[in-house]
């Protein structure tokens, strides 16, 4: 069966979400990383990273739910793959359908194949449907990845306003807060990519 | 594609094959099927570049809702890799094909169609008032695989043994052996890989009332062929094609 080229791009699609949001998995984790590192330093501090302090249980708590989503996109991703797996079998199944209805023409029991045509295209209409309320929702939950990453951003720019009344510890105060954003920087393109991806498949 | 009637009595045997339609680089291969009043039993269905001029063909002797059975000698995709097409196109059918290769062949795609398992030591399988019995016929080729014989139309189904590749607008029937046996001989010193399994299964053959053996692949044998194709075979040297 040849695959056609939106089909090919469609798997290609919902693959690549996949391999983006290991990615971003990855920096989510170095940001709950960066999150503990920098309440140890802040503790250290003292009242010289008074204003840091709740920063970092934010940036934590901003690290476990970007996980979490992720998580779940993931999973959802890979209903998602199944769902474009399906949708190619069905409309190969019909495109072969139609194609033994046209060659049978002509021969005794040709007219048996109308509802077995007029099934697959039924079926193939519905995977076709589902796939776009399916890319419809995960675009919600990129966007919810993505609120995320932008408020990491400002988290990022508050951290190193507060990094900068400490003293001595500074510089591994600023240390933490460009980790932070650079992080989020990475979260929001690879996010932005998989959005790109798959905007095309979106419910009109 | 060909269609050959190769038996009509209360039922019917039909030849399927030499489609002229199939690209190049896949081999021809025959199918069959055994036509009961309300009916029918698919042979060896194919792969999936012949399933829409296989179900085409079809069309001119059953109607979609009567073809209710399936049979596939063994895994090999020449034979049944469209079985995730028939799947989705027959409502209320039955794939009786060998019970070692159910976990490989539903690779293929097999949700609706009932998988009937063919033990070992082979079966019997009713279509209406038709029965057909399943031959094993393991090791030839396949470590498992089971051949068609039938009684009453007395022909033998007898998948991979027999087979040739041949012209797409060959004969379906040997015409001369002497010269057809130069087609067969590599295909079975290559593919066959055991003597000890080749002369159980003539020994068993011998015993059937046999007027048409039917190949996967290549002619057909009929009346006295019959016999020169198992003493053929039985002095050829198998497991030797390297």
């Amino acid at each position: 069966m040849i695959m056609n080229s939106q089909t090919k791009s469609q798997f290609i699609a919902v693959a690549s979400i996949t391999s983006e949001l290991s990615a971003v998995m990855v920096v989510a984790k170095e940001i709950s990383l960066a999150a503990a590192n920098a309440k140890a330093i802040a503790f250290r501090a003292g009242d010289k990273a008074k204003g840091f302090q709740p920063i970092t249980d934010f940036i934590n708590e901003l690290a476990k739910e970007t996980i979490e989503l992720v998580t779940n996109i993931n999973v959802y991703a890979l209903l998602l793959y199944r769902l474009t797996v399906n949708e190619y079998r069905r409309t190969a199944a019909y495109n072969r359908f139609e194609q033994a209805g046209k060659l049978a023409t002509g021969a005794r029991y040709a007219d048996s194949m109308q509802e077995p045509i007029a099934h697959a295209r039924t079926i193939m209409q519905d995977c076709q449907r589902q796939f776009k309320r399916d890319v419809t929702q995960l675009l919600g939950q990129l966007e919810a990845v993505m609120h995320h990453a932008r408020a990491a951003r400002v988290i990022a720019a508050n951290s190193r306003i507060e990094a900068s009344q400490a003293g001595e510890y500074l510089q591994s105060l600023q240390a933490v807060a460009e980790s932070v954003d650079k992080a989020a920087h990475t979260i929001h393109d690879n996010v932005q990519r998989c959005r790109i991806a798959l905007s095309i498949y979106r419910n009109s | 594609m060909k269609m050959t009637k190769i038996y009509e009595g209360a039922h019917q045997w039909v030849m399927f094959g030499r489609d002229e339609n199939k690209p190049d680089n896949i081999i021809d291969s025959n199918q069959y099927i055994v036509r009961t009043a309300n009916k029918c039993l698919l042979l060896e269905p194919g792969g999936t570049e012949l399933f829409a001029p296989m179900m085409a063909a079809v069309l001119h002797h059953a109607p979609v809702e009567q073809i209710t059975d399936l049979f596939a000698s063994h895994q090999d995709p020449d034979v049944i890799s469209s079985l995730g097409l028939w799947d989705q196109a027959l409502s209320n059918a039955k794939l009786h094909a060998p019970a070692l290769w159910e976990g490989y062949i539903r690779h293929f795609g097999c949700e609706s169609v009932e998988y009937v398992p063919i033990p070992d030591n082979g079966e019997t399988i009713k279509i209406e008032s038709v029965e057909l019995q399943i031959i094993p016929a393991h090791y030839l080729h396949s470590p498992c695989g089971f051949h068609v014989y039938d009684p009453v139309a007395k022909i033998l189904m007898c998948g991979s043994v027999g087979s040739a590749f041949e012209a797409p607008n060959s004969p379906v029937f040997v015409e001369r052996f002497d010269v057809h046996v130069e087609k067969m001989r590599y295909y079975h010193q290559r593919m066959m890989p055991s003597n000890q399994a080749k002369r159980a299964w003539i020994d068993k053959v011998r015993n059937l009332d046999i007027d048409i053996l039917a190949p996967q692949h290549g002619r057909m044998f009929k009346g006295d062929d019959v016999k020169r194709f198992l003493d053929w075979f039985d002095s050829l040297q198998v497991g030797t094609g390297i």
